[in-house]
C-alpha cells in the first residue's frame, strides 16, 4: 500500500486549515501527524469517500436504468438522471382565483407585489404544473393583501395546443389555416382560505383520456360487473377515475357549485 | 489513464497499482482551481436574482414548495422564518463569491453546499432543477479537494505570510491527490449516461416529437432557433441518435487522446445547442464548467508553453512587465490592525447576513409598510370567471387532436424526411398525418381533392390512441392534370386539416426517360 509521507500529509491539511494555527488543536494535530494517525485516518476517509460516493452514482444510475424505488426518497432526486423525461402536446399554466364573500373574485396569484420569472418570462406559480402547490401562494396572498373574507380558492388549469406557440412565419410555412387557439380549462383544487382541501380534480389532459376510456361500452359493461371483494385487512380500496366502474361520464359536467352547496 | 504525476514509490504493474495511479496520483489542482472559481459564479447567476424573493420562496412567510412533499414526507427538514431564510440566503451569496475568489475556501465551499443545497430543497418548482442537484454535487467534491491551493486568496495570503525567496519550494505550485477530479469526471459520465437512460425511457424521443413539443413549450428562456427547428423533424431525429450514442460512450471514452478530445467537443456542441434550441442557459454553464475537471497538468503546460510562444512572436518582453499590483502597498493595512483570515471571514458572514435582512426590511417585499398599506386585491371580471374559468371543461376539439399534416416524398426514421408542397406528375407522396399525445382511438380519413374541391381519391385507417403518426401514400399519376390540389385530413367525421399542393406537369426529359408500359 502506497502511504504519503508524513510531511505530504501535513502539507494537505496545513492548506485551508487555517484552524491549526489555534494552540491547543496544533499541539494535538502534531502529535498525531508524528504518530501517523492523521495520515492513516486521512487516507480512510478518502477511500470511504470516493467508495460511498461512486456507489450512490452507480446506484442511482442502477435503479434508473430498471426504474425501481426511483421515487421512494427524496434522496433519489440527487442520483436519478432524468432529464427531460416527459412531455405534453399541450401547453399548461395556473390561475389562482379567490372567491369573495361578495361573490367577486379576486386574482391571488401571483402577488400585487410582483413575481418571480425563474426562467424567463413566466412567472413561478406556472411552473407548479399538477396545481400541488398553488393553493399555498393564494394562502401567502391572502395573508399580505388587504381583501374582503374570502370563501374559496380555485386552482384552475389552462391549457392549449403546443401548436399555437409557433412563431407566425413557421406556422405559415407548415399551415395553410391562420391560428385558432382554444384555450381549455379546468379546476384543479377547491381550498378553503384557511388551506382545507375540498375537491381534487385530474389535469385536463387526465380527463380526456378518461373520457376517451370512458366510450368504449364493452369495458364500462366489464368493469360494471367487477365486484370488489376485501376478505381481510384495511386494504385501500382503489380509488380513482379508473377503479371499479368509476369511468368518468362524458356527458357529466363537471361542477364546483355554490358557496353552501359544497 | 491519463497521468500527469507519476510517483516513483508507485507499481505500474496490477489492477490495483493501476487504480490507486488513477484516484492518488499527485498533480497540481489547476482544473479544480477553475470549476472552484466557475460553478459559484455560475450559481451567483441563479441565486442573486431570487434574493429579492427570498423570503416568498424559501421562508414560511411565504410559499414554499419544499421537495419532500412530493415525496410523500411531511415534515423532512425546518422551514426557516422570513428573516432567516434572508440571513441564510445573504451568507449563501457571500460563501459563494468567497468560494470563487478562494477565500477560507474549504468553510466557504462546505457552507456554500449546505446552504445551497437546503434552499433549493425548499423551493423544488422554480429553485431546484437538474442543473442544482449537478451543482450540488460539484460543490461538494469541491468541499473536500484542495481545489483552494492555486489561484485563490488562500494561496495568496500563504505565500504572503511565508514571504519566501525565488526558488523557495513554498513557490511552487502545491499538489494534491487527483481523486477529486476523478470524481467529477465520474460524476458527468454519470450525468449523460442516466440521462441516455431516460431518452430510451421516453416515448416518441427517436421520432423527435418530445423535442418537437420542448421546442414549443415556452417554459424556459427564449429559443428562436428551436422553434424553427419544427421545420426539420428528421434533423432532429438525427441529432436524437448522435446525443444517445455521445451520453453512452461519454463515461467510457472521456479519459485520454483523441476520445476525450471528441467527447468534450461533442459535449459541448451539445450544451451549446440545449442554449440555442431548449432555451437553457445555467445547465450548459454549469455542465461545461466541470468539464475543465478534464484539464490536466500536461494540459495546462501545454497551454502556457503556446502563450509563451505567442508571446514571443508577438514581441512581448516579460522583462519590461510592469506589475498590475504596484498600487496595493497603498492600501496595506499596519500589521497592528491586522486580523487572522478566519476571524474576519466569519465577522464578514455575519455583516453580510446582517445587512442582507437589513436590506431586505427596507426593500419591504410585500409592500406592507408602505404608505398607503397593504395591496388590495386585483378584482376578475366576473363573467369571464364563471362562464369561462369556472365552466365545465370542455372535451378536446377534433382539431387539437392532430398537430400537422406533413407532406413529402421520404421518411427517416418514420418521420418525414422533406416537406416539400410541389409536386410532379408521376411522384409517390407520402401524406403524413402527425398526432398530439392524448388524442382518442380516431377513424382518421385522407382526401385528395381537387380545386374545386372534388374528392378524387380517399381513404381511411383507424388511428389507435398510442400511436403518433399516420401514413397515406398516394401516386400523384399523369391522370390528374396540373394544377392546385388539397390533401384533406378528416377526423371523427369532420375535416381537421388541408394542406395545398400544386401538381407540375413531368418534365419531356424525364416523361422519355420512363420505361415504356409495353415490354419489348
Amino acid at each position: 500500500m502506497y502511504n504519503r509521507p508524513p510531511e505530504f500529509a501535513k502539507a494537505d491539511l496545513d492548506q485551508n486549515t487555517s484552524i491549526l494555527k489555534i494552540p491547543f488543536i496544533s499541539v494535538v494535530s502534531n502529535r498525531l501527524l508524528e504518530s501517523g494517525k492523521v495520515s492513516r485516518m486521512k487516507r480512510w476517509l478518502t477511500h470511504s469517500m470516493i467508495v460511498v460516493y461512486l456507489g450512490a452514482l452507480f446506484s442511482g444510475v442502477a435503479c434508473h436504468a430498471v426504474e425501481f424505488g426511483t421515487a421512494s426518497h427524496p434522496i433519489m432526486y440527487f442520483f436519478v438522471w432524468d432529464m427531460f423525461c416527459g412531455w405534453s402536446a399541450f401547453s399548461n399554466r395556473i390561475q389562482v382565483v379567490g372567491e369573495g364573500e361578495s361573490g367577486a373574485y379576486y386574482e391571488l396569484s401571483p402577488g400585487p407585489w410582483g413575481e418571480l420569472k425563474p426562467f424567463g418570462n413566466l412567472g413561478r406559480q406556472h411552473y407548479d404544473y399538477m396545481g400541488y402547490r398553488s393553493p399555498r401562494f393564494a394562502l401567502n396572498c391572502l395573508k399580505h393583501t388587504r381583501h374582503e373574507p374570502i370563501t374559496r380558492v380555485f386552482v384552475i388549469e389552462e391549457t392549449w395546443d403546443k401548436k399555437y406557440n409557433m412563431p407566425e412565419d413557421v406556422w405559415n410555412r407548415i399551415y395553410d389555416e391562420p391560428k385558432d387557439l382554444k384555450k381549455y380549462y379546468q379546476v384543479r383544487h377547491v381550498v378553503t382560505p384557511d388551506g382545507v382541501i375540498l375537491q381534487t380534480h385530474p389535469s385536463w389532459l387526465s380527463r380526456q383520456f378518461a373520457i376517451s376510456l370512458a366510450n368504449n361500452p364493452r369495458l364500462q359493461a366489464e368493469s360494471r360487473r367487477n365486484k370488489p371483494f376485501y376478505a381481510f385487512g384495511p386494504n385501500p380500496r382503489p380509488r380513482g377515475t379508473f377503479a371499479s366502474g368509476n369511468f368518468v361520464d362524458p356527458a357529466l359536467r363537471q361542477r364546483v357549485g355554490s358557496q353552501l352547496g359544497e | 489513464m491519463s497521468m500527469t504525476t507519476a510517483q516513483p514509490s508507485l507499481d505500474d504493474v496490477g489492477l490495483q497499482s493501476r487504480f490507486r495511479r488513477f484516484f492518488y496520483a499527485e498533480e497540481v489542482p489547476y482544473g479544480l482551481a477553475i470549476v472552484r472559481i466557475l460553478i459559484p459564479l455560475a450559481l451567483l447567476c441563479v441565486m442573486l436574482p431570487r434574493w429579492v424573493y427570498a423570503r416568498e420562496i424559501f421562508s414560511s412567510d411565504g410559499a414554499v414548495a419544499p421537495l419532500w412533499i412530493a415525496y410523500g414526507y411531511a415534515k423532512m427538514l425546518p422551514i426557516p422564518s422570513g428573516i432567516l431564510a434572508v440571513a441564510l440566503h445573504s451568507s449563501l451569496i457571500f460563501f459563494l463569491v468567497t468560494s470563487a475568489l478562494g477565500w477560507c475556501t474549504r468553510i466557504s465551499l462546505v457552507c456554500s453546499t449546505v446552504l445551497y443545497t437546503y434552499l433549493n430543497l425548499l423551493d423544488s418548482i422554480s429553485t431546484m432543477t437538474k442543473y442544482s442537484v449537478i451543482a450540488s454535487h460539484v460543490l461538494l467534491i469541491l468541499s473536500v479537494s484542495q481545489c483552494g491551493a492555486i489561484w485563490s486568496v488562500d494561496s495568496w495570503l500563504r505565500r504572503r505570510q511565508k514571504n519566501p525567496p525565488p526558488g523557495d519550494p513554498v513557490r511552487t505550485r502545491p499538489t494534491s491527490a487527483v481523486w477529486p477530479r476523478r470524481l467529477l469526471q465520474i460524476l458527468i459520465g454519470c450525468i449523460y449516461f442516466g440521462s441516455a437512460l431516460t431518452k430510451i425511457h421516453t416515448q416518441g424521443f427517436f421520432s423527435s416529437d418530445q423535442m418537437q413539443t420542448w421546442v414549443l413549450t415556452r417554459a424556459n428562456f427564449h429559443n428562436p432557433v428551436g422553434e424553427y427547428m419544427v421545420l426539420f423533424p428528421a434533423l432532429l431525429v438525427i441529432f436524437a441518435y448522435v446525443a444517445i450514442v455521445w451520453e453512452f460512450l461519454f463515461l467510457f471514452l472521456s479519459w485520454n487522446g483523441w476520445g476525450r478530445v471528441f467527447m468534450l467537443v461533442i459535449g459541448a456542441g451539445f450544451h451549446v445547442m440545449t442554449t440555442l434550441i431548449l432555451g437553457l442557459y445555467i445547465f450548459p454553464v454549469v455542465c461545461l464548467s466541470i468539464y475543465f475537471a478534464f484539464l490536466n497538468e500536461g494540459d495546462v503546460q501545454r497551454f502556457a508553453d503556446l502563450l509563451q510562444r505567442l508571446k514571443r512572436k508577438f514581441g512581448f518582453d516579460p522583462s519590461r512587465r510592469q506589475s498590475g499590483f504596484q498600487w496595493w502597498p497603498l492600501f496595506q493595512v499596519p500589521q497592528a490592525v491586522r486580523m487572522p483570515s478566519p476571524a474576519l471571514f466569519t465577522l464578514s458572514t455575519l455583516v453580510v447576513a446582517v445587512i442582507g435582512v437589513e436590506l431586505e426590511h427596507w426593500n419591504d417585499p410585500y409592500d406592507i409598510r408602505r404608505p398607503e398599506g397593504p395591496h388590495t386585491l386585483r378584482e376578475l371580471d366576473l363573467e369571464f370567471v364563471e362562464g369561462t374559468l369556472l365552466a365545465s371543461s370542455e372535451p378536446m376539439r377534433n382539431r387539437d387532436k392532430v398537430a400537422r399534416i406533413d407532406i413529402g416524398t421520404f421518411l427517416i426514421g418514420g418521420v418525414l424526411g422533406n416537406r416539400r408542397t410541389e409536386f410532379k406528375q408521376g411522384e409517390n407522396v407520402i401524406v403524413q398525418c402527425v398526432m398530439n399525445a392524448g388524442h382518442e382511438d380516431m377513424w382518421v380519413e385522407c382526401s385528395l381533392r381537387d380545386d374545386r374541391d372534388r374528392v378524387i381519391s380517399s381513404f381511411g385507417r383507424p388511428v389507435a390512441r398510442e400511436m403518433l403518426r399516420s401514413n397515406y401514400y398516394y401516386e400523384l399519376s399523369e391522370a390528374l392534370e396540373p394544377g392546385t390540389y388539397f390533401m384533406v385530413i378528416n377526423g371523427a367525421g369532420e375535416e381537421v386539416l388541408r394542406r395545398q399542393i400544386t401538381l407540375r406537369l413531368r418534365s419531356k426529359i424525364s416523361q422519355a426517360d420512363s420505361k415504356s408500359p409495353v415490354a419489348n
